[in-house]
C-alpha cells in the first residue's frame, strides 16, 4: 500500500513541527499555516485526511472545513480538529458536517496517532472492497457467457481471474459461413487498469471484427488494424497487448491464426504434442508490422489448447516458470481425460509451489473428436 | 528504488535494470528514462546483467521508452541478457525490435559506430 498524505493546518510553529516530525515517521506529511494556504496546498496534492487547528489567522479551521465541504473531491477527506479549551463553545454550538473527530489541546499525541491509523485504515478497507469489486466486474466482462456448442467438436475454456492479475480476455463470434473467430488476450500491466484497458480494447475488437469480418477472414489483416488502433488511439496509448486470433471452420476442420506475441498454443494430436513455430510482434509497439496467417489441420481427435502467461509463469517447486515446455507435457498428460482443462490445472498445481495460481489464468481447449477411435 | 543510469557518451545512456524490472517498480523505471529522454537522449542501453526477473508491466515500461524516442529514431538495445529476460524476449517477439548485444561495451560501440 502506497503511503498515506496528511495535512496539517496549525499557526503555531511548535505545534506545527511536532505533529510534523511525529506523524512523519509514518505517513507522507505537509503542512500549511492557516486555512487559506491549505486551500493551495490541497490543490496541489489532495492528502489522504487532514487535522486542522481551529483559531487561525486569515481563515480558520471552521471556514477550510466548510470550503472542503462543497467540492465533491475534498468532501471526503477524514478530517480532524486540534481544539483549544477555549473553542469548546465554537464547537458545541454547531455540530459539523464531515468531521470524523475533535480532539482537545493540549493534546496526547499517541491518542492522536492511533485515531489518525484507524481512520486511514478504514479508507483502505473500503478502497480496497471497491477495486475488488471493479476488478471482478471487469473480469466477468471480459469473458463470454457461453461457448458454440458444435457437433463433432468439444470446446471448453476457464477463467480464473486475481484481483491484483492482469487483463486476459477471452471472446468468439460466428460468422455468417458457420465459422467462429476466436480472439484470446492478454493486454499487460496489473490490477485494474490493466483490467479497465482490456475491457475497453476488446470492445473495439469485437466492433472491428463485425466490419472486418465483411471483407475478410484473415486473422492476420484484423492483427493489422488492432495494432493500427493500439498506436494511435488516444486513450489506449502506452497499452500493449498480446494477442491471438484464431478462424476456426468445423467444417474444413482447421484454423487459421495469427499470434502477436501471445503464448504458442499447443496442438495435441493422437501422436503428441507439438507447439507451432508461428508468432510475431506484440500490438502497440511499432507500426506497420506484418503479421502473417497460419492454418493447422484438425484431425479425428486433435485439440488445440491456448492459454494465457498466468499458466506459463506459474513456479514449479524448483522455483523455475513452468515454460511453454511443461504447459506442452500438461497438455499431454491431460490429454483423453473427460475434463481435460481440470486434469492439466490441477497437475500444473501439484507441480506449483504455491496451492493456487499467482496470475490471472485462461485456457482455451478446442478438440475433435476421434469418431474412428 | 531508483535505478542508476550514467551518461556513456553525449548521445547514450545506460541503464542497469538490477535484479527486478516489475509491476512494483516500473514506475520508477519510467521517471528514470524520462528524465533522459527530456534532456535529449535518443541512445539506451540496457544492462540486464543481474536480472532474474522481468514482468509484464517490466516489458510494458521498455516498450514506453522505446514509443517515446522510436518516431525520432530512437533506439533501445539489450545487453547481456540474462536467461529469464530471454525467455520473455522471446515470447513476445520483441527482439525484433531491440536489438540484443553480449555487454554493455559491445552495444556502446554499435551505437557509436
Amino acid at each position: 500500500m502506497a503511503e498515506h498524505t496528511v495535512l496539517i493546518v496549525e499557526d503555531e510553529s511548535t505545534v506545527r513541527e511536532l505533529l510534523k516530525y511525529r506523524l512523519g515517521k509514518h505517513y507522507d506529511v505537509y503542512a500549511a499555516e492557516n486555512g487559506e494556504e491549505a486551500l493551495d496546498r490541497i490543490e496541489e496534492t489532495i492528502p489522504d485526511l487532514i487535522i486542522s487547528d481551529i483559531m487561525m489567522p486569515k481563515m480558520d479551521g471552521f471556514a477550510l472545513q466548510s470550503a472542503l465541504q462543497t467540492d465533491k473531491n475534498t468532501r471526503v477527506i477524514p478530517f480532524i480538529f486540534l481544539t483549544a479549551r477555549a473553542d469548546e463553545e465554537a464547537r458545541q454550538q454547531g455540530q459539523r458536517k464531515g468531521v470524523d473527530d475533535y480532539i482537545t489541546k493540549p493534546f496526547d499525541m499517541e491518542a492522536l496517532l492511533s485515531r489518525v491509523e484507524r481512520l486511514l485504515e478504514r479508507i483502505d478497507m473500503f478502497q480496497t472492497q471497491l477495486n475488488a469489486e471493479i476488478g471482478q466486474d471487469f473480469s466477468n466482462r471480459l469473458l463470454p457467457d457461453q461457448v458454440p456448442t458444435v457437433e463433432d467438436y468439444k470446446f471448453r475454456f476457464h477463467s480464473e481471474a486475481r484481483q491484483q492479475g492482469g487483463g486476459d480476455l477471452f471472446d468468439w463470434t460466428e460468422t455468417d459461413n458457420d465459422t467462429y473467430f476466436l480472439t484470446i488476450g492478454d493486454v499487460m500491466g496489473k490490477g485494474l487498469r490493466a483490467k479497465f484497458y482490456a475491457f475497453s480494447f476488446l470492445s473495439y475488437v469485437r466492433s472491428t471484427l463485425h466490419t472486418l469480418l465483411k471483407e475478410s477472414t484473415s486473422p492476420a489483416a484484423l492483427m493489422a488494424r488492432l495494432n493500427d488502433m493500439l498506436l494511435n488511439d488516444e486513450v489506449l496509448e502506452d497499452t500493449f497487448a498480446t494477442f491471438l486470433l484464431m478462424h476456426w471452420s468445423p467444417n474444413t476442420h482447421t484454423v487459421t491464426y495469427a499470434n502477436a506475441g501471445h503464448c504458442r498454443p499447443v496442438l495435441m494430436t493422437p501422436d503428441g504434442p507439438e507447439v507451432p513455430e508461428h508468432s510475431d510482434l506484440i500490438l502497440g509497439l511499432e507500426e506497420d508490422v506484418a503479421f502473417s496467417d497460419v492454418t493447422l489441420d484438425l484431425d479425428p481427435g486433435a485439440a488445440l489448447v491456448a492459454y494465457t502467461d498466468g499458466l506459463m509463469e506459474q513456479r514449479t517447486q524448483d522455483g523455475d516458470m513452468l515454460g511453454e515446455d511443461g504447459v506442452r507435457d500438461l497438455v499431454a498428460e491431460a490429454y483423453g481425460s473427460d475434463d481435460s482443462i481440470r486434469a492439466l490445472l490441477d497437475s500444473a498445481l501439484i507441480r506449483s509451489a504455491s496451492d493456487q495460481f499467482e496470475d490471472d489464468l485462461l485456457v482455451t481447449w478446442l478438440q475433435r473428436e476421434n469418431r474412428n477411435g | 528504488m531508483g535505478f542508476d543510469a550514467r551518461r556513456a557518451s553525449s548521445e547514450t545512456v545506460v541503464i542497469h535494470v538490477g535484479e527486478a524490472l516489475d509491476f512494483r517498480n516500473a514506475d520508477a523505471f519510467k521517471s528514470t528514462f524520462q528524465e533522459h529522454v527530456e534532456n535529449g537522449i535518443r541512445q539506451f542501453v540496457l544492462d540486464f546483467s543481474d536480472t532474474e526477473v522481468l514482468d509484464s508491466t517490466g516489458l510494458g515500461a521498455i516498450f514506453s521508452l522505446y514509443r517515446e524516442i522510436s518516431s525520432d529514431d530512437g533506439k533501445v538495445a539489450f545487453a547481456d541478457v540474462s536467461e529469464p529476460v530471454q525467455v520473455v524476449v522471446h515470447l513476445t517477439r520483441t527482439y525484433k525490435v531491440f536489438r540484443q548485444f553480449p555487454s554493455v561495451e559491445a552495444a556502446q560501440e554499435a551505437f557509436s559506430g
